[in-house]
Parts: C-alpha cells; sequence; structure tokens
C-alpha cells in the first residue's frame, strides 16, 4: 500500500507543488533583479486565464500531439514515484518530449520549427548525463528500481558525487534555464518568437504549462533520489538544487547550441562517464 | 474568474512613431515601475497576448502588419493605442502616407494620452485594458453559455448598424487575402446596406438579443442569389453557419437553384459550401486583383 502513496501524492499535489515552484521561481528572479516581481500564485492565474482564451491552431494536429505530452509527463512522474524502473522513466520521459517537438512540427511555421529543432540540440544534449546517472544509481544500489534505490541504506551522493554534479549540470537544460534555454525562453519572450511555445495558445498553452509543473516535480524528485537515506536532507537538496538553477538563469547569457552539446557531453564524460569508472575500479581493487 | 484580471499578457508594436512611447512602454518593465508585479507579461508573440498595445502613427507599410497581429490574436483581446501619434495620427496627422491613429485599421478599446506618454499612464491604460477585457470575456462567455438557444430570425431594417459591424469583423480575414480594398463588404457604408433590405431578404442568428451571425439573399427570377453568411469569428465551428444558410435557403421557397459567388482564395469557405451541397460552376475574374468562384445548388 505504501507503494502507491508516493504515486497518488505526485498525482494530486505534483502540479500545485510545481506552479508554486514556478511562482517562487519568477518571485525569486525578480528579486534578483531588484524588481518586486509577481504574487506567488502567478502561474496559477496564468494558466487560469489561458484555459478561457480561444483555442487558436495552425492545424488540429498539434494540440493532441500536446495532449500526449502533457499525458506521457505525467505518466514518467508517476512512474518514477510508483517505483518502477529507472530505465523505463527515461524512456517515458523522451517520449514525453518527443511529443512535444512533433507538436511544433505540425504546426508549421519557421518560427516552431526552429524551437523544435532546438529542443531535439537540447534532448542530446542532456540525454547522455541522464541515463549515465541511472547507471551510476545501479552500480551503487545493484538495481534500476526506484522503489529499491530509495530504500538504499547509504547517501548515494556519496559515492556519486561526480554524477550528481552532472545531473545538476543537466537540470539546467531539462528546466529550460540560461545558459540552455535555446528552444524557449521563461524570460526572452521576443527571441524567436518564444521559439517551441509559438503556435499554442489558449489550452494548449495551458496544458504545456501544467506539464512543465508536472515535470519540474518529477526531477525534483529525481534529485531527492540522491539524498534518500536522509529524508529531511534529500528535501532541503532538491530545493537548494531549484535555487541554484534559478540563481544560474539570473547570472548567465544564453549559450549557441554547439557550446550547450559540448559542455553537456564533456561534462557527462568527465564528471559522469568519471564517476562511473572511478567506482568500477574501486570495486575491483 | 479571476484569470483575466490577475494576469494580462501584451504584445506591443511600434506602427511609426519617433520611438519615444515605445521606449516608455519597456521601461514599464524596469524595475522602477516593474508591471509584472501585477502580472504584466511582454510576449512578443500575438498569440499569447491579451492586449495589443500599439504606438505610433499607422502608416501604409504598418496597416497590413497591424491588421494581421489583430488577426492573430486570440479572442477576447483588447487593443491600447499609446500616445497623441496612435490615438489620432498626432503630429504626423497630414503627413501623405499616414492614415491616421490605429482606430482607422482596428477598434480600439483604449486611449493613452501624452507625447511621450509616460510610464504611469501606459500602466493606467493598462490596467483600464484588463477591465475592458473582462467585461468582454464574460458577454463572449455568456453568450457561448446560451448558445444552443440561438434564434434564427428574419432582420429588419434597424438591425442594419448591427450587421455592418459583424461584417467588418467577420471579413477581417478576407482583407488579409485580398486587400481591403478589394473586399466589397468591408466598404459598404450603413446607407448602402439599408437599402440593400429594399430588395433583399435578411436573416440574422441572434443570442440574448446579440446578433452574431446574418446572411442574405435575393430572388433573381427562378434563381435565389444568396451572399455574405457570416458568423462572428468567436462562435465559428459550431454549426450556426450551417443553420443560418439553410434559415436564409428556406426563405425562398418558389426558386429552382440557388447560387453564390464568393473568391477564388477563400478555400476554407469554399470547402465548407461544397459540404452544404453547392457546386462550383464557372470561375471568372471580377477584379484585377480578385477572381470569383460560382457556386450553385438545385433546389429538389
Amino acid at each position: 500500500m505504501s507503494h502507491w502513496l508516493p504515486l497518488v501524492i505526485y498525482l494530486a499535489i505534483g502540479p500545485i507543488a510545481g506552479g508554486l515552484l514556478a511562482g517562487w521561481d519568477r518571485r525569486i528572479s525578480a528579486r534578483m533583479q531588484s524588481r518586486r516581481g509577481p504574487p506567488i500564485l502567478q502561474p496559477f492565474y496564468d494558466v487560469l486565464k489561458l484555459c478561457q482564451k480561444q483555442n487558436l491552431v495552425v492545424r488540429r494536429g498539434q494540440n493532441f500531439y500536446v495532449l500526449f505530452f502533457l499525458l506521457l509527463v505525467i505518466f514518467t512522474g508517476g512512474l518514477f514515484f510508483a517505483g518502477s524502473d529507472l530505465l523505463l522513466v527515461i524512456f517515458a520521459l523522451t517520449l514525453a518530449a518527443v511529443f512535444f517537438v512533433l507538436g511544433a512540427y505540425t504546426a508549421s511555421s519557421p518560427y516552431s520549427f526552429i524551437g523544435a529543432e532546438r529542443e531535439l540540440i537540447q534532448m542530446m544534449a542532456y540525454e547522455p548525463m541522464i541515463l549515465l546517472t541511472a547507471i551510476g544509481m545501479y552500480m551503487v544500489t545493484k538495481s534500476f528500481s526506484v522503489h529499491d534505490i530509495a530504500a538504499h541504506g547509504t547517501l548515494l551522493v556519496l559515492a556519486l558525487p561526480g554524477i550528481f554534479l552532472g545531473f545538476v549540470y543537466a537540470l539546467e537544460i531539462k528546466f529550460r534555464k540560461s545558459p540552455f534555454d535555446l528552444s524557449s525562453s521563461h524570460h526572452a519572450h521576443q527571441e524567436l518568437v518564444r521559439g517551441i511555445t509559438t503556435e499554442f495558445s489558449g489550452r494548449a498553452l495551458a496544458m504545456i504549462e501544467v506539464a512543465h509543473w508536472y515535470e519540474n516535480v518529477f526531477l525534483l524528485g529525481w534529485v531527492y533520489l540522491f539524498f534518500a537515506a536522509w529524508p529531511l536532507l534529500g528535501v532541503a537538496a532538491s530545493l537548494l538544487v531549484f535555487g541554484f538553477v534559478i540563481f544560474v538563469d539570473n547570472v548567465f547569457a544564453r549559450l549557441k547550441w554547439r557550446a550547450t552539446i559540448r559542455g553537456a557531453w564533456a561534462v557527462a564524460l568527465a564528471l559522469g562517464f568519471g564517476n562511473i569508472l572511478a567506482l568500477s575500479l574501486l570495486h575491483h581493487w | 474568474m479571476a484569470g483575466f484580471k490577475k494576469s494580462p499578457w501584451i504584445i506591443h508594436y511600434d506602427a511609426s512613431s519617433c520611438n519615444g512611447c515605445d521606449i516608455e512602454t519597456l521601461a514599464c518593465l524596469t524595475p522602477l515601475f516593474d508591471v509584472e508585479r501585477l502580472g504584466v507579461v511582454n510576449t512578443g508573440n500575438p498569440k499569447h497576448a491579451d492586449i495589443f498595445v500599439v504606438t505610433g502613427a499607422v502608416n501604409e507599410q504598418s496597416k497590413s502588419v497591424i491588421r494581421n497581429l489583430y488577426e492573430q490574436m486570440p479572442e477576447p483581446k483588447v487593443v491600447v493605442a499609446v500616445g497623441a501619434c496612435a490615438s489620432t495620427g498626432g503630429i504626423f496627422r497630414q503627413c501623405y502616407n499616414i492614415c491616421g491613429g490605429v482606430d482607422c485599421v482596428i477598434p480600439v478599446d483604449v486611449y493613452v494620452p501624452g507625447c511621450a506618454a509616460r510610464p504611469e499612464a501606459i500602466i493606467d491604460g493598462v490596467v483600464r485594458a484588463v477591465g475592458v477585457l473582462e467585461e468582454r470575456h464574460r458577454a463572449m462567455a455568456q453568450i457561448g453559455d446560451r448558445i444552443d438557444q440561438t434564434q434564427y430570425l428574419r432582420a429588419e431594417k434597424s438591425d442594419a448598424p448591427q450587421i455592418l459591424a459583424l461584417q467588418y469583423v467577420a471579413y477581417q480575414p478576407d482583407a488579409q487575402v485580398y486587400g481591403e480594398a478589394n473586399v466589397p463588404p468591408l466598404q459598404q457604408t450603413l446607407e448602402e446596406l439599408e437599402r440593400d433590405f429594399e430588395r433583399m431578404v435578411f436573416v440574422k442568428a441572434e443570442v440574448n438579443g446579440r446578433l452574431i451571425g446574418s446572411a442574405r439573399g435575393c430572388a433573381n427570377r427562378q434563381a435565389a442569389e444568396l451572399s455574405r453568411v457570416m458568423v462572428h469569428p468567436y462562435f465559428q465551428g459550431r454549426g450556426i453557419g450551417h443553420l443560418l444558410l439553410t434559415k436564409i435557403e428556406l426563405a425562398f421557397p418558389g426558386v429552382q437553384s440557388l447560387q453564390i459567388v464568393i473568391g477564388n482564395k477563400s478555400e476554407q469557405n469554399l470547402r465548407w459550401l461544397q459540404r452544404q451541397g453547392y457546386q462550383a460552376v464557372q470561375t471568372e475574374p471580377s477584379t484585377p486583383a480578385t477572381t470569383t468562384v460560382h457556386l450553385h445548388k438545385e433546389c429538389k
């Protein structure tokens, strides 16, 4: 029974927590720029409004893909919080992102095309590190199951410091934060006319927002996994990582796509693969 | 609902000004004024925007851009003209290439005075626009809730002003395709429309006393010529057009055939009419810029 509790909590509280995190993000960003910033509940107001707007589409198919994006993101997080196989979770996460990209491609507009292509590049950039994270966790706990990893007695981050840092690097990309907000930026609404989300309006845009909330909660859940042996430390670490991501977002300018890929792969190789190499050497020694 | 009041997303466009108002509009985003605390987001994408802020007088080149941006915004939407030039044409009013304020292209809801308009005034204009936005949304929602109670009636001469206003809104997409000067419905005046009532039959679709659709036709010996079957863009795709067409067809019981003439580039309308049982019989050039398609339907 306790197996299902995290899943139910995720499905029910996920969007609320995600929305609050997004509101917190906007507030903190504003404070960092010495502005007052919007209320914490602002993301909810936005989504509420978007739901009441007219739904303009270029092709009807585009909203269908966005619906699948939302469902698959919820499914990904659901698998994760139900304690399922980590590799399956990664597979579902990738599939969700692919549906988002397909949606943008369906709405044939040059802006959403560029956004979709950049989203693909971002996926190529973070995917190796995410996979290495799963492998690293397997090497320590001898299991891919999230349930077993969470139940493991030791702090994973002690054995996987490189992988943890690499994962935080990948999170920057996954959260669509500077310096890796290539496909669609939270702040620059006028560059490439909002990238991948350009052609979505009304309810479809609201669905994308809610999908991002779910996704963010799921990703922070993964950060928690590194500290699962000490739950309080885990929660604190997740929030700290989120705060760090916001900080980096406000400090850095955007990178070009080549630099993004090179940087992400270099980090995956040095920190991710290096960590795994060290682990296996220590093991055999 | 709180949504519209708390989250007005803005797109801002500089028609052809000295950029003074333009810069003041951006100044609203700075730490000193920080409009984001009111939930305002400067989107740059018409498909995400609720409020269209235009600065500067409108010239021949920016005309089509403004109309295009306005058309791409999802309903409900509000237009704010910022500064003297955007409101009236300002000191550029008599220039050879200026056609006036923003209201010479699209309907404007809020005028912000000033040269250049101060950020405080612009924020005040946006807050007023939010009020209009809410009002409009409430009206739309009320009509949307009662769309099944739509009444299809004969229109009287007293409906002419409402029909003309609807015509102006409904034919905007055509203006984009053919150019405003080539779309007769957009050129029609109230007097002309009222004169049409003497020779044509008009029907209307009405909800809560508000006109959301209309069609007209006139008998021509054995055939009836139908025209201007239109539905407000917000209520399209809900079968109102089909019922309007049926109603106007029934207004001519004695005729043998029905005819409709439309522009050849209106592909969606063409397909829709074909689904309603009309067949294209001939194509002919009508003005240098447009070619018309004649559609035909036999009456049983």
